[in-house]
C-alpha cells in the first residue's frame, strides 16, 4: 500500500512535469469551459425515449437544441447567427478588407481539412499560439463571426468569451455561427483547405 | 549451437508472468501517450463524464491520468516497485470501468438501443468502442493487475519492491543474482 501510494505521488510528480514542458500541455488553472454548460449528446431524463413505446417522451414544452443554445449564447452576452445570415456575411464585401472575420475555433487538423475561406484560425484550447495573429484583426474588425464544428461543439463560444474577456475584443462583435463546418459543409458552400488564403477551394461558388 | 528461448535461471512458468506484465505495462504506456499526445481531446472527454464541477479539479484529472499511465507502464516494463504499481493500476481500472460502465447505461438509457450496441469514445485510449468489447478488456486488464498484485512477474525485475527491502527468494532474486555474477565479470 505504500508502495502504491509513493509510486502514485512520483506518478502524479511526473505527470505534472511532464504536462509542464510539453508543448501540448494544459493550463491547470484555467476554465476551458467559459460558457455555463452544453448539450449534452447523453437526453437528459426528460427526454429519454420509452423503451416501451419506442417514441421519444417530448414534453411538448421541452426547448430545441438550437433553442437551448441560443438561450445559454445570450446569457453569456453572445449573439447566436444562422447559416442563412452567416451565408449572407460571407458574401458581404466587408470581408475583403477585414471588417468582417471569420475565427475557426476548431484544432489545428481540422482546420487545414477544410474551413470557410478567410477564417483564421483560432483553437480556443491554446489561444496564447494563435492570439498575435488574430488579435489586432480582431480590434479593427465590426464584425467577427465565430464557428466550430457545429452540433455540441463549444468550442467557438470558448474562444468567443476568451476573445472577450481576456483578450478586450468588445462583445457586441461577436457572433457564434451555431451551425459550425459541418452546416457549412452540409450548404456546399466554398471550403478552404490548407492554410489562410491558400486558394485551395472545395465547391467553389459558381 | 541452438540459443535457450528463456535466459538463464527463468522457466517458462516464471516468464508468462513476466509477459504478462510487459503485456500491461506496454497497454498502459500505448493509451497513456494516446491520450498525453492530445491532453485537449482526453480533456473533452472527460468533460463527457460530469464527474465534477470545478475546472480545477477536471484540470488535474486530464493531467494526470494520461502521464501517471505512461509511468506506470514504465515501472511494470522495467520491473519497478511492481506490486504497488498493479495496485495503483488495479485501483484506476476498477474506477475507470465503473465510469465507463455508468456512461455506457445513460447513452443506452438516451438512445433505446441495445446494451452491446452502445458504442463511444470513453477516453481510454483506443477510440471509439462497443462497450461489449471495452469491459471485458478492461476487465482483462484488471485481472493481469491483480496478477501481478498477487506476487507473479518477479523476474527479471530492476527493482522488485521500492523502496528496497529483502523479501523472499524468487525467480527475480535469481536473475538479479546472475546479472550481478556477470557484471563482476566484466
Amino acid at each position: 500500500m505504500l508502495e502504491a501510494i509513493m509510486v502514485g505521488a512520483a506518478g502524479l510528480a511526473f505527470a505534472f512535469l511532464a504536462n509542464f514542458l510539453s508543448p501540448r500541455g494544459l493550463n491547470p488553472a484555467r476554465n476551458y469551459f467559459p460558457g455555463d454548460g452544453k448539450v449534452s449528446n447523453v437526453a437528459p431524463a426528460a427526454v429519454v425515449p420509452s423503451r416501451a413505446s419506442g417514441k421519444t417522451n417530448v414534453p411538448a414544452s421541452a426547448p430545441s437544441p438550437a433553442a437551448l443554445l441560443k438561450e445559454r449564447l445570450e446569457k453569456n452576452g453572445l449573439h447566436l447567427l444562422e447559416r442563412a445570415e452567416v451565408e449572407k456575411l460571407f458574401h458581404d464585401p466587408r470581408l475583403q478588407w477585414n471588417a468582417l472575420l471569420f475565427i475557426d475555433a476548431r484544432d489545428e487538423d481540422e482546420y487545414q481539412a477544410g474551413h470557410i475561406p478567410g477564417a483564421f484560425e483560432f483553437y480556443a484550447y491554446y489561444p496564447q499560439k494563435f492570439l498575435e495573429n488574430v488579435l489586432t484583426p480582431c480590434q479593427l474588425a465590426e464584425q467577427i463571426v465565430v464557428y466550430c464544428t457545429g452540433g455540441d461543439c463549444d468550442d467557438s463560444e470558448s474562444a468567443a468569451l476568451f476573445l472577450r474577456d481576456t483578450a478586450g475584443v468588445p462583445g457586441e462583435k461577436l457572433f457564434i455561427y451555431g451551425g459550425g463546418m459541418t452546416g457549412w459543409e452540409a450548404a456546399k458552400l466554398p471550403v478552404e483547405i490548407g492554410p489562410r488564403g491558400s486558394g485551395n477551394l472545395r465547391n467553389p461558388a459558381p | 549451437m541452438k540459443r535457450p528461448l528463456l535466459p538463464a535461471g527463468l522457466s517458462a512458468a516464471d516468464a508468462a508472468p513476466v509477459l504478462a506484465r510487459w503485456l500491461l505495462g506496454g497497454l498502459f504506456i500505448y493509451m497513456g501517450c494516446r491520450k498525453a499526445l492530445h491532453p485537449d481531446l482526453f480533456h473533452e472527454l472527460l468533460r463527457e463524464y460530469h464527474m465534477v464541477q470545478s475546472p480545477l479539479a477536471l484540470n488535474t484529472i486530464a493531467i494526470a491520468v494520461p502521464w501517471v499511465e505512461v509511468f506506470c507502464g514504465l515501472l511494470l516494463l522495467a520491473g519497478i516497485a511492481v506490486r504497488g504499481t498493479a495496485l495503483l493500476l488495479a485501483g484506476m481500472l476498477a474506477v475507470f470501468t465503473a465510469v465507463v460502465f455508468h456512461r455506457a447505461l445513460g447513452v443506452q438509457a438516451a438512445q433505446a438501443i441495445p446494451f452491446c450496441a452502445v458504442k463511444f469514445d470513453c477516453g481510454c485510449g483506443g477510440g471509439p468502442e462497443f462497450i461489449c468489447a471495452k469491459l471485458p478488456e478492461n476487465i482483462g486488464m484488471f485481472l493481469l493487475a491483480v496478477c501481478l498484485l498477487a506476487g507473479r512477474g518477479r523476474a527479471l525485475c530492476a527493482l522488485y519492491t521500492w523502496p528496497s527491502r529483502p523479501g523472499p527468494p524468487g525467480p527475480g532474486r535469481r536473475i538479479s543474482a546472475l546479472s550481478r555474477t556477470s557484471l563482476d565479470k566484466q
